[in-house]
């Protein structure tokens, strides 16, 4: 993984996004280190994906700033996704394609060269069993697809993460391999946001968790010693960022 | 080139999509293949009639010049013209499959002669050519519906469109790349049958260069419609359906509605009608004084007044004198027939400044010359060649000159060369001018919904 210059890889400031008159990020403030998992957990409508959309530059902020990498992803859209790897809830990868051609695809589209040794060494970085490279991803579990997105990120270099929804309908060994996968990219240097209703699949992996209500964060914890979080106080903070 | 080269890769692996361009390119060779054998089949026609005239006119000459009356050659002497087709006439075949374009005349009364022409059973021509301008009029557009109707829905419904625009620096480039290759393909599915044919035709490079224009021209308006409705982000299916409905207004429906207007607007008589009044006067000649029609054919022909008198009996300039005048009366309605023709061409070149569809179309039979215009200068070409006719026996008939076997080989040769097309200019400004304003349309939409 690049690492980032400084020490912020995502710095969003004050942003706000109106959809019309409604704003939908209302003075938000959010900021995820290099080597750092952050959870950004929220309720629906709370503004998780169009906090997403910001940081990639698919939707411009009325006010505020947003920073990734040190680069306004606004007004410079191409160097801001060059540094990101976005994942979607359901990866969805082109089906008549096998996991490697898909992969092949998607660096030529971010204008890399794929060189099959690399491809093969983030498959098994990442876990994907060998006889599934060249196969038809149209087989493929949600596990094995999130694996082969995430074997593109790990080849792209990017130095930031955007997971929406990583662990849903994941069952809990290929959560605990996620997990395990999503630890050893933060220990190289990347810089992860977790968007998720999972409270506890991201419990388990975040330094910091943040609860967005109504468009801003209205608390944030921090994991702690060897048990991280007090799952019953975020219970409780979640239970009350959803019912607000 | 990286990108475009990505995404032909890419298209190469969609089944679908080239399936699709598969199908356009075996239709249009298909086409093309078909227009060469009916181009081939006229010649061939056309080719037929050098020696059966030659062995016609021997006859005819062998006969004559026993009784040296040049009432008889003039009466008995067919006189054979043709209208070869163009080299471009494989490519659209226009009005040649309802319109003679071998006529062989002889110098009696004309307009009854101009209709005779054979074309065979007239009801197999209705349904039109399956020529290379009708796939690309009809067909092309449904193939690029099939292309493009989902080009970015389809992958918001996939829900690869954020991870795929996030993966790429700027969208518009992956957009722009998977546009231009489609669009690409597309164009030389159409455009390497065409080619081929053009060779085989030996069709003239500015003609080559000209239908290309037209080719892209319509392919960029159907593309342009379909980024234009894709513009309001609903699904696949609600983007086929609309383009669908606009294949069906604007290919079948406004120039099926067009068609139907302008024909009632401006009242054609038919060929046969023509040659009806020009008959009716010619048999009514039987019945009246021969004077009458020496009378009225005098007037316009004072040159042959002071010729020798008419006696009691037959006498062939008296015949070909109401024959003329016959042609005369109904000249009124030949050129009204002429002008309605024209007009009805004119206000369809109106109608395709807004129906790209039909500009293509009369783009392509102007080129190839296969369109009313060339139908009538045809017709003009004849007339100019009839008169000549005329010009050539009247001496001989007025002034009782004998006419021997010399003169046989001086009467006048119809020559026949080929219709030159034109550059279609007007019609492909109307298709540029529609795939502007739609794509401004699409534009001016896209911001207002955008802010």
């Amino acid at each position: 993984m690049k690492t980032v210059d400084g020490d912020k890889a995502i710095e969003i400031a004050d942003l706000v996004v109106r959809y019309g008159d409604r704003a939908v990020i209302d003075h938000l403030a959010l900021t995820v280190r290099a080597g750092e998992v952050y959870g950004l957990l929220g309720g629906n409508g709370a503004g998780k994906s169009t906090t997403l959309q910001a940081i990639l530059g698919f939707v411009r902020p009325s006010a505020g700033r947003v920073r990734v990498v040190g680069r306004d992803p606004a007004s410079e859209p191409a160097e801001v996704r060059r540094a990101i790897a976005y994942i979607p809830e359901n990866v969805a990868l082109y089906e008549h394609l096998t996991a490697r051609e898909n992969i092949d695809y998607f660096l030529r589209l971010a204008g890399l060269r794929p060189v099959a040794d690399e491809i093969n060494k983030a498959f098994g970085t990442v876990g994907l069993a060998e006889e599934a490279w060249e196969r038809r991803v149209s087989g493929f579990s949600k596990g094995m697809r999130q694996k082969t997105a995430i074997a593109l990120a790990v080849l792209r270099r990017a130095s930031v993460l955007l997971l929406d929804e990583p662990t849903s309908g994941l069952d809990p060994g290929a959560t605990a391999d996620f997990n395990a996968l999503v630890s050893r990219l933060r220990g190289e240097g990347a810089a992860i946001l977790i968007v998720t209703h999972d409270l506890i699949g991201v419990a388990d992996i975040a330094d910091r968790i943040g609860f967005l209500e109504r468009g801003r964060i209205s608390d944030e914890m921090v994991a702690e010693g060897p048990e991280r979080f007090d799952l019953r106080a975020l219970h409780n903070r979640f239970s009350r960022a959803r019912a607000a | 080139m990286n990108a475009l080269l990505r995404e032909a890769r890419f298209l190469l692996g969609l089944k679908s999509a080239v399936a699709a361009m598969v199908a356009l390119f075996a239709l249009t060779a298909v086409a093309v293949s078909a227009g060469l054998v009916e181009v081939a089949r006229q010649e061939a026609a056309i080719a037929r009639i050098g020696p059966q005239q030659a062995s016609d006119v021997a006859a005819v000459t062998d006969w004559v010049s026993q009784g040296k009356d040049p009432g008889n050659a003039a009466y008995y002497t067919f006189h054979a013209t043709s209208d070869p087709p163009s080299d471009l006439a494989f490519a659209a075949i226009g009005t040649r499959d309802v319109s003679p374009y071998v006529l062989r005349v002889r110098a009696l009364g004309l307009e009854a002669q101009l209709y005779e022409g054979e074309i065979g059973n007239p009801e197999a021509a209705l349904p039109g050519r399956f020529d290379f301008a009708f796939v690309l009029v009809y067909l092309a557009p449904l193939f690029v519906i099939l292309l493009f109707h989902d080009l970015r829905s389809g992958e918001r419904e996939a829900g690869r469109l954020r991870a795929l625009e996030a993966s790429v620096g700027a969208p518009s480039a992956l957009w722009g790349a998977r546009l231009t290759v489609r669009a690409l393909g597309l164009f030389l599915a159409l455009a390497l049958p065409f080619f081929v044919g053009a060779f085989v035709a030996g069709t003239a490079l500015w003609k080559v260069g000209a239908v290309l224009a037209v080719v892209l021209a319509y392919l960029a308006f159907w593309i342009v419609l379909c980024m234009v409705v894709a513009r309001a982000a609903r699904s696949s299916l609600a983007n086929a359906m609309t383009l669908a409905a606009a294949w069906m207004t604007l290919t079948l429906i406004v120039p099926a509605i067009g068609h139907v207007a302008i024909n009632s607007a401006i009242p054609l008589r038919q060929g046969m009608e023509l040659g009806q009044t020009q008959r009716t006067a010619v048999h009514r000649a039987w019945d009246i004084p021969k004077s009458e029609s020496m009378d009225a054919f005098f007037r316009t022909h004072p040159q042959w007044r002071n010729t020798a008198p008419l006696g009691e009996a037959f006498h062939w300039k008296w015949y070909f004198a109401f024959h003329q005048v016959g042609d005369e009366l109904a000249g009124d309605l030949s050129r009204q027939y002429r002008q309605g023709v024209l007009e009805r061409a004119a206000w369809s070149e109106r109608l395709g400044l807004v129906t790209p569809g039909v500009a293509t179309q009369l783009a392509l039979h102007r080129l190839a010359a296969t369109d009313p215009a060339a139908q009538i200068a045809y017709q003009d070409r004849i007339r100019a060649f009839h008169g000549e006719l005329r010009r050539f026996y009247y001496p001989y008939l007025f002034e009782d000159r004998p006419f021997g076997r010399a003169d046989f080989a001086r009467a006048p040769e119809y020559r026949a060369a080929p219709a030159a097309g034109s550059w279609p200019v007007a019609l492909l400004g109307g298709v540029v001018l529609m795939t502007a304003l739609v794509g401004g349309i699409g534009f001016v939409r896209g911001r207002r919904v955008a802010s």
